[in-house]
């Protein structure tokens, strides 16, 4: 299946690393911090979801919503730890700055660490094991983080564990964050299954996931800016799954004037 | 903080991670096959059974914050083994009243407990279907550990949490979110690694795959100390 990517994996890397980052870095703005940051969520998940689709493509023999919430327990502990890390060691107090790349880099040590588990000690044939755990992980965290930012106003410490913690709100992102990110691959898996389409899903979902985000931050990040994100997520919701359906509509034509499945398969 | 509290932290993590990974491989998940009535167990995966029970494991084991250990760990014992019971009980009614069929199982011909044979009642080209006796008494004992594995984990953050300075500036219940939050994490970390040491599918105790276990025991201990090592990043200490 790797043959019909029409986006590369590495180039949707940078697209998720970079843009979450920005998203993360550029939340502590005023009124379209938020946005912004929400925005560098959708990066992050629709990166996620190619990385789902190429592991998830070998069978893992568990589904693929396992691998998510995997994915995801393995990015709350991570990047919480990744924020709360310059607070709990003064020795790393200067590090402030650079905390969401710290709960990036955590998360990526514990999915490599899970990664070699499953292959060396489990014994998973899957060569892309290893790499796809730390991207989907990765992927998880800056979700986590930039949706997280976006409700708490920064990603300060104090103010994530204040407004996204305490209230449980990260429960919610843990859920929604992980049917964002699996759901695309577990909706469209299947003989033509293709990435455009898969990536279309994804960006549907993603954009859900901020409209949530969005009524979530009205509790904290003020009026206007939630119904900022809200708004925009709707938008990019409405045409997302508008060419999800297309696409999926040109899909099935194909298959049904012929009466056979498309050659794409193997 | 003192090293013997790390230390103790560091045991009940590792203790609960190996409780829930262990008792993944004692619950009759039966995936897309059983959801067809065309295998043993109820028809979802891993992740969702395990997600079901220890959940509400979870929140039985929250409901005895600040109680001593093995009391939070009871209760999330008691709470998962009430949800799988349930669980297991309305899939064996749809199986049985919806579907039609006999619960049989298929890696035992004679049901370990209750001496019944099961070979008679297998539908032919079917990896049997249902949950028998043997695999719901099987998936007690799994909620059971894993019940208690994710109170333990619960009981350990949350000690920690209340006591690390990390928290001093911040609400009071951030602690028990983050204890919550935390322990599901390292719930679903080691579920799904002993659903991938498992391949998906087993039946129980009687079953072949069971005989993995000891890899799947070493995954998630592996795994829950890396967690571990990482929640004392997250409330310092050392």
């Amino acid at each position: 299946m790797a043959e019909s990517n029409l986006l590369n994996q590495n180039n949707l890397l940078i697209l998720g690393i970079v843009g979450g980052l920005i998203g993360i870095y550029l939340s502590g703005l005023s009124t379209i911090g938020g946005l912004i940051s929400c925005l560098g969520g959708i990066c992050a998940i629709v990166w996620g979801a190619d990385a789902i689709r190429r592991v998830a493509s070998y069978g893992l023999g568990t589904g693929v919503p396992s691998i998510g919430y995997m994915s995801l327990g393995i990015a709350t502990v991570g990047s919480i730890a990744g924020l709360t890390a310059v607070l709990a060691f003064p020795a790393l107090g200067g590090l402030a700055i650079a905390a969401p790349i710290l709960g990036l880099i955590f998360t990526m040590i514990i999915g490599a660490c899970m990664g070699l588990v499953a292959v060396k000690i489990i014994g998973m044939k899957i060569p892309i094991m290893v790499r796809c755990t730390v991207e989907i992980a990765g992927a998880a965290s800056l979700s986590i983080l930039a949706f997280s930012s976006a409700v708490a106003g920064g990603f300060a410490a104090a103010d994530i564990l204040n407004y996204v913690v305490a209230p449980g709100f990260i429960a919610l992102f843990y859920i929604m964050n992980c049917m964002a990110i699996q759901h695309p691959y577990n909706a469209c898996l299947g003989p033509n299954e293709e990435q455009t389409r898969t990536l279309k899903c994804a960006a549907s979902t993603a954009f859900l996931a901020m409209t949530i985000t969005g009524i979530i931050a009205l509790s904290h990040a003020g009026v206007v800016p939630a119904i900022l994100i809200l708004i925009v997520g709707l938008c990019g919701w409405y045409v997302s799954f508008k060419a999800f359906l297309k696409a999926s509509y040109e899909a099935a034509a194909s298959v049904k004037w012929t009466g056979l499945w498309p050659k794409v398969e193997e | 903080m003192e090293l013997i509290s790390l230390i103790i932290l560091v045991i009940f993590i590792v203790a609960g991670g190996v409780c829930i990974g262990g008792g993944v491989h004692f619950i009759p998940v039966g995936g897309a096959p059983a959801a067809m009535s065309t295998a043993t167990g109820v028809g979802t995966g891993t992740a969702m059974l395990a997600a079901g029970a220890g959940l509400t494991g979870l929140i039985t084991a929250a409901s005895m914050t600040g109680q001593a250990w093995y009391l939070v760990a009871l209760a999330g014992a008691v709470g998962a083994m009430l949800m799988m019971g349930i669980t297991m009980l309305i899939a064996n009614f749809v199986y049985i009243f919806g579907v039609g069929i006999v619960p049989a199982s298929s890696k035992a011909s004679i049901d370990p407990i209750t001496k019944l044979d099961q070979d008679p009642y297998k539908t032919p080209g079917t990896e049997g279907h249902g949950v028998p006796t043997v695999c719901f008494v099987s998936g007690i004992i799994g909620a059971l550990l894993g019940g208690a594995g994710g109170g333990l984990v619960y009981y350990a953050v949350d000690s920690f949490a209340s006591a690390s300075t990390v928290l001093s500036g911040v609400d009071a219940t951030a602690a028990a979110g983050l204890a919550a939050i935390v322990s599901v994490g390292i719930f679903f970390i080691n579920s799904v690694a002993a659903s991938y040491n498992i391949g998906g599918t087993i039946e129980g105790f009687h079953d072949p795959k069971f005989k993995r276990i000891p890899k799947g025991i070493l995954a998630s201990a592996i795994m829950s100390l890396v967690a571990a090592i990482f929640v004392i990043l997250m409330l310092g200490g050392i």
